[in-house]
């Protein structure tokens, strides 16, 4: 590929690539984000290649391997085009159908179609699905349409339009301008104005400023920053350029977690082709816009996902946050001003220069404009990346799209934003995602994890959960958050096994506003979060606990019982084969039993009957 | 110890200390680990105080002071695992194995690791294999799965012992 | 040339020289804020919280350390609030119950004000204020010491646990230390700690704020006394 050198060569590139592409008919889309890799599509898309060039039909239908479509548990997924017809869990021996039938007579193959769990209804193309139907899906219907490691595909999707306008027609003021008026926060987590950052970095002088890609993404359970940088790097890196050309930057990073390695990938082909083409380095397009990135990897740390902790890693030290009383837009990297926004903030901002600021505020509420990509998770039947306009509640979110319970369990509750976020129950779901109202609830936005949860989950249990990762996680340099969270995990253990005390209801309470008022950090100050709300919303199963010694979900191990039911045990004598801790004994074709003593509730019995026998009291 | 490896990952990264992450990450590529002697050299070639280096290596998760075992179960404790029931799979492979995490087995060829989501929270449990991904792993496939290593170890030794190869494993720990 | 600027703490007009922590400014006036990590002529990290203030901007209280916090003209701070004074007593409490075996410990946790501990007490025999830390890297540039490992696992340690041939035994990082004197009846037995209560500390938790000289400056080298 030759340098371009100018804007217009840019569109003279995307013409000549959009001619070649005349003579495509059918696109034939494999999905090799993570998810379906899981799932083995590298053997599915091997096979479809195979098939193509056996057949011929490499001059008229393109295979292109995509990022990720945000259904994982579908997986491998392929979409052909046109038609949008979406196939799903498809194995490397379907490849001949696919091709014989759908590719070359345009025939439907029903089986490989989506099948509703509940209703068995079948749908053809991508827009019917449920899953999908009722999303807005601005930034991950992109992945569909690009191979994340072909810059050329991205131009010829119409990318990289969004930085000629900037280098032509904008000053660095009308660039924050337009943010500012677009009404975008920042979707990581802070929500944070991103226009007013951007302005305040822009305002302090220096001559060596940074732009940083928060791709750190160490909410469990969230994977959208994933999906968007295995899947359309390119989208990310324009996002870059066009803030790196606001603020003054000439270097920017794009921080990735150590466990994405196709991320990683991706991200370093992107950034070599952007070079390659002259999008990135000296005098790009012929302006004396200077910029180029650098992939920098984490080192397995959630509280990197904080900016000052991520700077301290790309300057190569740990991971430890430091006081934020000046903003890092002041003294960021290396002490230089330096605008940090998450993947999914950059992953907007090309859309917004291109389609203008009211387009972008035409969507959502007064105070959370746009959309904002979630991660569907837990005791749901559709499971997945979501995609939803800022204003759509929760109850849409849980039941329209996700489709409801997954097994006929009674869904109670919604946890959301991560660790830092809290639980909301079933009352609360008429909520809508907005920064604001979700905050107020006594959770929050955060990255955009949303954990669906049944009469099956216990809430202490959760609480104790989030702050077992926290209390892993955190840098331990202050007081607060190290001994804080500790104790507060202490106490809730208490609770889990028994030993709970009303008085420490209160204690938990005080502690918890101690710790969110006084740690240094982010992650310190909204650990006490996922305590805070359960004990506020769901209380009563706190007091189960202490007064009653009992976990209503049937969850905390010291205070259940496995016993196997003697009208539904068969003898069939797979549990006591299946115990490691020969906790089970009985004759063949008599009901089993189970020696509570040695018993140690790890469910494996449980999972292993086909009887349903063994019991949770 | 081979340290010859050494030379070729600090090769253009001399005296910069903010290579000092990429640079272990390298280190534990090669060796499993971060070893002594490897600390030592990257303090001198980078140029960063010993007990800096000591300190980065000894901070992040993706940095093992100690060799792993040749199979290294990395479990998913993400919100997404956790509640489809990853915890009691971590309980299930401490006691099929008999380590806790971050122990190795008395023949060097198991240890497990948590590790806090891998993004594909879809498909949990997931379990991570030297790379490849487990999905919806349930406790019999778990079972399932370190038999299979197993008895493809004892195959891969029998194999060894016919041709009278040497035996590969772990590299052996520094001295202390 | 030093560059001064105005501002307010606790409702008294201070000048500080620009570039200065609001912690160090009220020192020099008298104005008692609690410490621990906090030591003249070392840097400042903010790992201990006690010195928190409310640093009021646009109408809002912001609680922060003050030892990180730099003074700006105009700035509003205060130090003694009913909020901060609860924080500070609860931020005691929580350290007095990880280590209580040491005077200073016990004498900071009678000043912020705490009278019960509702936690079950551990005997930490580290704080992990990093003063020790500080003085070997910055004073004497030895770097044989620092803080390893993260989070419950933080801990000060020589390189791979080995005291190295560079650490000169100069006995500052003991020196500078809050857990090298025991409380006065004697050091405790693990699983018999308690709340001391009885050290020579004149202030409760209800004066004004303001330097009285007390014993637990002197015990353990309060900034008061340190750069005086």
């Amino acid at each position: 590929m030759t340098r371009l050198n100018s804007y217009r060569e840019l569109e003279h590139l995307r013409q000549r690539l959009l001619e070649q592409r005349q003579t495509i008919t059918t696109t034939v889309m494999v999905c090799g984000g993570t998810g379906c890799r899981t799932s083995n599509s590298q053997a599915v898309i091997d096979a479809v290649r195979e098939e193509l060039t056996s057949q011929g039909l490499d001059g008229s239908v393109r295979l292109c391997v995509t990022g990720c479509h945000g259904f994982c548990e579908q997986g491998p997924v392929v979409i052909i085009e046109p038609g949008n017809i979406f196939y799903c869990h498809v194995t490397p021996e379907d490849a001949f159908e696919i091709v014989y039938q759908t590719v070359m007579k345009g025939e439907v193959i029903e089986r490989l179609l989506y099948e509703d769990p509940v209703s068995g209804e079948r749908f053809k193309t991508e827009g019917e699905i449920p899953f999908y139907k009722a999303q807005e899906r601005r930034i991950l219907s992109r992945n569909r349409l690009v191979d994340p490691c072909s810059i050329e595909d991205y131009i010829a999707a119409g990318g990289y339009s969004a930085l000629p306008i900037v280098l032509n027609g904008m000053t660095p003021q009308n660039i924050v301008n337009e943010i500012k008026a677009s009404g975008l926060r920042g979707r990581g987590g802070g929500g944070f104005p991103t226009g007013r950052k951007w302005a305040e970095c822009m305002e302090t002088p220096g001559d060596e400023k940074y732009v940083i890609c928060n791709a750190d993404e160490g909410d469990p359970g969230a994977y959208m920053d994933r999906c968007v940088l295995e899947g359309n790097p390119h989208l990310v890196l324009e996002g870059m350029m066009v803030g790196a050309r606001a603020v003054g930057a000439s270097k920017g990073y794009i921080y990735v977690r150590n466990e994405y390695p196709l991320a990683v990938k991706n991200s370093r082909i992107a950034v070599e082709q952007a070079r390659e083409l002259g999008l990135l380095g000296n005098n790009i397009l012929g302006t004396s816009f200077s910029f180029d990135v650098e992939i920098a990897r984490g080192g397995g740390a959630f509280v990197c996902g904080e900016s000052t902790a991520l700077m301290a890693s790309i300057e190569g030290k740990v991971g430890e946050p430091r006081p934020k009383d000046v903003h890092t837009v002041v003294d960021g990297l290396y002490h230089q001003p330096t605008t940090l926004n998450n993947v999914e903030t950059w992953a907007n901002v090309p859309a917004i220069i291109l389609n203008g600021s009211s387009w972008f505020a035409s969507e959502g509420t007064k105070g959370s404009k746009g959309t904002k990509i979630l991660s569907l998770t837990g005791r749901v039947k559709n499971t997945g990346l979501v995609e939803v306009a800022m204003g759509t509640s929760i109850r849409e979110v849980v039941f329209d799209i996700g489709g409801g319970s997954a097994n006929g369990n009674k869904i109670r509750a919604v946890q959301t934003g991560g660790p830092s976020g809290g639980c909301l129950p079933l009352d609360k779901f008429d909520l809508a995602v907005d920064f604001d109202v979700l905050a107020e609830a006594g959770s929050m936005i955060g990255s955009g994890g949303m954990v669906v949860m049944d009469e099956e989950t216990c809430m202490v249990d959760v609480a104790k959960y989030f702050l077992t990762f926290l209390q892993d996680e955190s840098c331990g340099k202050c007081l607060p958050c190290r001994v804080g969270i500790d104790r507060m995990l202490e106490i809730i253990t208490d609770i889990t096994e028994g030993r709970g005390r009303m008085e420490q209801l209160d204690l938990l309470e005080e502690l918890g506003d101690t710790i969110s008022q006084t740690a240094l950090c982010g992650l310190g100050r909204t650990a006490p979060n996922p305590v805070l709300s359960t004990l506020r919303y769901f209380r009563p199963e706190y007091e189960a606990h202490i007064k009653e010694k009992r976990c209503p979900a049937g969850v905390c191990k010291a205070l259940i019982t496995y016993r196997i039911d003697p009208d539904k045990c068969t003898g069939c004598g797979v549990c006591l084969r299946s115990c490691v801790h020969g906790a089970i004994t009985g004759q063949k074709k008599e009901v089993h039993v189970i020696d509570t003593q040695l018993c140690q509730k790890c469910g494996v019995c449980r999972s292993e009957c086909k009887f349903d026998a063994v019991q949770v009291v | 110890m081979p340290l010859q490896a050494l030379d070729q990952i600090l090769e253009g990264r001399r005296s910069q200390p903010n290579q000092l992450i990429e640079v272990l990450q390298d280190v534990q590529k090669s060796y499993g680990y971060i070893p002594r002697e490897a600390i030592e050299s990257v303090s001198k070639g980078l140029g960063v105080p010993l007990i800096e280096v000591y300190r980065v290596a000894s901070f992040y998760k993706a940095f093992k002071l100690k060799p792993s075992g040749k199979h290294v179960l990395t479990m998913c404790a993400g919100t997404a695992c956790h509640v489809r029931g990853s915890g009691l799979l971590l309980d299930h492979a401490v006691s099929q194995l008999g380590v806790k995490p971050g122990e190795v087995t008395p023949d060097g060829l198991f240890s497990i690791e948590h590790v806090n989501c891998l993004g594909a929270c879809a498909l949990g449990p997931i379990i991570a294999e030297n790379g490849s991904y487990h999905h919806h792993v349930t406790p019999a496939k778990l079972r399932k799965l370190i038999e299979t290593l197993r008895s493809q170890e004892v195959e891969d030794a029998h194999y060894d012992q016919a041709q009278q190869l040497p035996r590969t494993g772990t590299p052996a720990p520094a001295a202390p | 040339m030093l560059q001064y600027v105005n501002l307010n703490i606790d409702g008294a007009n201070v000048r500080a020289p620009r570039g200065t922590n609001v912690l160090d400014a009220a020192i020099e006036y008298g104005i008692c804020i609690p410490h621990l990590c906090h030591v003249p002529n070392l840097s400042d990290i903010g790992a201990c919280r006690l010195c928190i203030v409310e640093h009021v901007v646009n109408g809002r209280s912001e609680v922060t350390a003050s030892c990180t916090l730099n003074v700006e003209e105009g700035m509003v701070i205060r130090t003694n609030t009913e909020n901060i004074r609860r924080l500070r007593r609860n931020l005691a409490e929580l350290l007095v119950a990880q280590a209580p075996n040491s005077r200073a410990i016990q004498d900071i946790a009678l000043r912020c004000g705490v009278k019960e501990v509702r936690y079950p007490f551990r005997n930490e025999d580290c704080v992990l204020c990093g003063r020790c830390v500080r003085v070997c890297t910055e004073i004497w540039q030895a770097r044989a010491i620092g803080f390893v490992g993260r989070g419950k696992d933080r801990h000060v340690d020589f390189p791979f646990g080995i005291r190295p041939d560079f650490c000169k035994q100069c006995g500052n990082c003991i020196q500078v230390c809050p857990m090298t004197i025991p409380p006065c009846d004697g050091p405790m037995k693990p699983g018999e700690e308690y709340l001391c209560l009885k050290c020579e500390s004149q202030l409760m938790d209800e004066t004004p704020g303001s330097c009285a000289w007390c014993k637990l400056g002197e015990g353990f080298g309060c900034g008061r006394y340190v750069g005086v």
